[in-house]
């Protein structure tokens, strides 16, 4: 129940929160650099842990909902508290996240400890007066969105408005207020009239950052539809569909397992789309849609193995992919506790392991290489046999501004800085 | 899900694979079906589920099923794996492969069946399921057909069950099947009107290697086909 199933930086990087399988969202926050101690600043401790989601049975349908978080999505900071959105298959929670670290104390009738006071022993009254006290953290549901999804809801999205957001499963999208919980707005339907006929699902879906009226959603066949509200009320037919061609060479009997499109993130300048199938990432121009601008191969070496990943079910492992805040890097999760990384302009890209053994505290990663079968083998090589497919890096997040990342890795979570100057701007 | 273990053997499944009319192609094609049947019905035996699962799963079902005829499937609308496209729409030099396309039809149409009765589960619609064939006996609605036949009716229900067991059975070909499916039965509630049924069995055993001709004993056009269909499935698994 402790492995992580999400990862998410606030707006400004100094909050990260992460959600698990057993429904609690653990919240860290990066301490302020101070001068005295140069090695400990920005560094992540833990601010709050709280129970976000329970198990709940349907009756109707004698199915247990899981109380697994499967997206946190922090709100934008208008004021001293921080709030958060977290849902689990079914229902959506808006939390709020706010510090305390005064109390009033010099009470009348009551003493230090909270019990009254015995009237004729008070000869003088008192203002109480606000006093500081250890920082304590608040964490209370503002907001329950239940009961708008018949299908596992997979993603969510707030919208550049700080108004609304969106909540999507397999079949449909709803665009809610967060104000109001009793309502939600169907914005696109993909369900066909007769289930006979249901060839492709929704996989992934996030609003544009900076316009409010566009959103993307992603689907099982690799497909990607670029939509705008203010087509139509409901956004079924798309505005842009974006598609790569299949080729035809390299077409098995898995090729639309692999296509299918895990993890769909815009660009911080809303100009590009990453996607991530089974076997690449793929940046989008959205001016473009009939092939992408660049493909990454993550882990090609296992094309060749398509057939006992389909077997041990790891074909329909769903990776997450993020942008670094200059939208220069692309990260994505691999198999063996690797990650890689993609250098947009010059091309380079990296391997590494989060581990306890290959990292530890403040020492600097070194990069992995998989040698491909019958390929040269240097020392430190993995060879691709020897790779741990239960060890899988679904979920990762950049900081918004600065080169910190958080890896999850099942049950641990790797923060990672670089604090030299790097290769990667 | 089971994983194998730390240690991946090598698949010699590289170059072979690539050419279509090899007999690795062929062995490896069998081997999808019978791992993806296998996969589809232990994902419905769960309380609930993945849809995405479920989907790719039978859209990679449905996908072999049309390559099974040795088309390539060129037409994009066949790619992205749309079950029902009616044979007039092939090219006309297909056409001497209509006949086994209405088969790829009906095979694709049990595929989707099954997609229905996975719906009805997520909506909680009761239905006679397909999904769980051996539980269809208590679910058998009055309304289903022929009251007058009442024999005919429970063969169809039969016919449920032998889509559920094929597919432990593929291994075992030439093994005396009757009494072992009467033995996979459940314990039956219902009256002895059940039973008539049992005789029935031989024209549906698995291993005969005569096709349809005592299907064509049913009236009603639904149960037929789905008869159609169930010969058909049997035929792709026992071939290998």
């Amino acid at each position: 129940a402790d492995i992580i199933s999400t990862v998410e930086f606030n707006h400004t990087g100094e909050l990260l929160a992460t959600g698990d399988k057993g429904g609690r969202v653990v919240i860290f926050q990066r301490e302020p650099e101070s001068k005295s101690e140069p090695f400990s600043q920005g560094e992540y401790n833990v601010y709050s842990t709280f129970q976000s989601h329970e198990p709940e049975f349907d009756y109707l349908k004698s199915l247990e909902i899981e109380e697994k978080i499967n997206k946190i999505r922090w709100l934008p900071q208008q004021n001293a508290a921080h709030f958060l959105l977290s849902t689990n298959d079914k229902t959506i929670k808006l939390w709020k996240v706010s510090e305390r670290d005064k109390r009033p104390e010099g009470y009348n009738l009551k003493d230090e400890e909270g019990r009254i006071k015995d009237i004729s022993t008070v000869t003088s009254l008192q203002v109480p007066v606000l006093k500081p006290m250890d920082l304590m953290v608040e964490v209370s549901p503002r907001r329950v969105f239940a009961n708008a999804h018949t299908y596992h809801i997979n993603s969510i999205s707030v919208n550049s408005d700080y108004e609304t957001y969106m909540s999507a499963d397999d079949l449909r999208i709803n665009l809610w207020h967060l104000d109001i919980t009793d309502r939600s707005f169907n914005i696109v339907d993909i369900k066909p009239a007769n289930m006979e006929d249901l060839t492709e699902v929704i996989t992934a879906a996030e609003f544009h950052p900076l316009h409010c009226n566009l959103f993307v959603y992603s689907s099982s066949k690799g497909t990607l539809r670029l939509c705008d509200m203010r087509e139509a009320a409901l956004c079924d037919k798309h505005s842009k569909l974006f598609e790569e061609p299949e080729d035809p060479s390299a077409r098995s009997f898995f090729s639309e397992i692999i296509s299918s499109v895990s993890d769909v993130k815009f660009s911080h300048s809303g100009r590009y789309l990453l996607t991530r199938d089974y076997l690449t990432a793929k940046v989008w121009d959205l001016n473009m849609e009939s092939k992408p601008l660049e493909t990454y191969q993550v882990h090609d070496y296992l094309r060749s193995k398509l057939c006992s990943l389909y077997e041990n079910d790891c074909i329909f492992d769903k990776f997450e992919c993020a942008w670094n805040g200059s939208d220069s890097v692309i990260m994505t999760g691999a198999y063996n506790n690797f990650f890689r990384m993609f250098d947009r302009n010059t091309k380079r890209d990296v391997t590494l392991e989060a581990s306890r053994e290959s990292s530890k505290p403040r020492a600097i990663l070194k990069p992995r290489r998989v040698c491909a079968t019958g390929g040269k083998r240097r020392k430190d090589d993995i060879s691709v046999d020897s790779l741990d497919f239960t060890k899988k890096i679904l979920h990762t997040a950049w900081h918004p501004n600065e080169n910190i990342i958080a890896i999850a890795a099942t049950n641990n979570l790797y923060i990672f800085q670089d604090k030299l100057n790097s290769e990667m701007h | 899900m089971i994983l194998k273990g730390q240690k991946r053997k090598l698949e010699p499944e590289d170059r072979e694979a690539s050419d279509r009319s090899s007999p690795t192609w062929e062995s490896q094609r069998q081997f999808v079906f019978s791992v993806s049947l296998n996969k589809y019905q232990r994902g419905q035996e769960l309380p609930e589920p993945s849809l995405r699962r479920s989907v790719l799963i039978a859209n990679t079902l449905r996908q072999i099923a049309l390559e099974k005829h040795g088309e390539w499937p060129r037409d994009s609308a066949l790619m992205s794996g749309e079950p029902a496209t009616p044979p007039t729409n092939r090219s006309p030099s297909e056409d001497e492969d209509w006949g086994s396309a209405e088969s790829d039809f009906s095979l694709s149409a049990a595929i989707s069946s099954i997609l229905t009765a996975l719906d009805s589960t997520i909506d909680g619609a009761p239905q006679a399921a397909l999904r769980t064939p051996l539980r269809s006996l208590e679910n058998l609605p009055e309304s289903a057909g022929d009251v007058a036949k009442p024999g005919y009716v429970n063969d169809v229900n039969m016919e449920d069950l032998f889509q559920e067991v094929d597919a432990s059975l593929l291994g075992r070909v030439g093994y005396p099947a009757e009494e072992e499916l009467v033995c996979y039965l459940p314990p039956f509630s219902s009256a002895s009107s059940n039973f008539k049924c049992l005789p029935s069995f031989s024209s549906f055993s698995p291993l005969s290697s005569s096709s349809s001709p005592d299907s064509a004993s049913f009236s009603g056009p639904n149960q037929s086909r789905e008869a159609f269909e169930l010969e058909h499935l049997m035929e792709i698994l026992v071939e290998s």
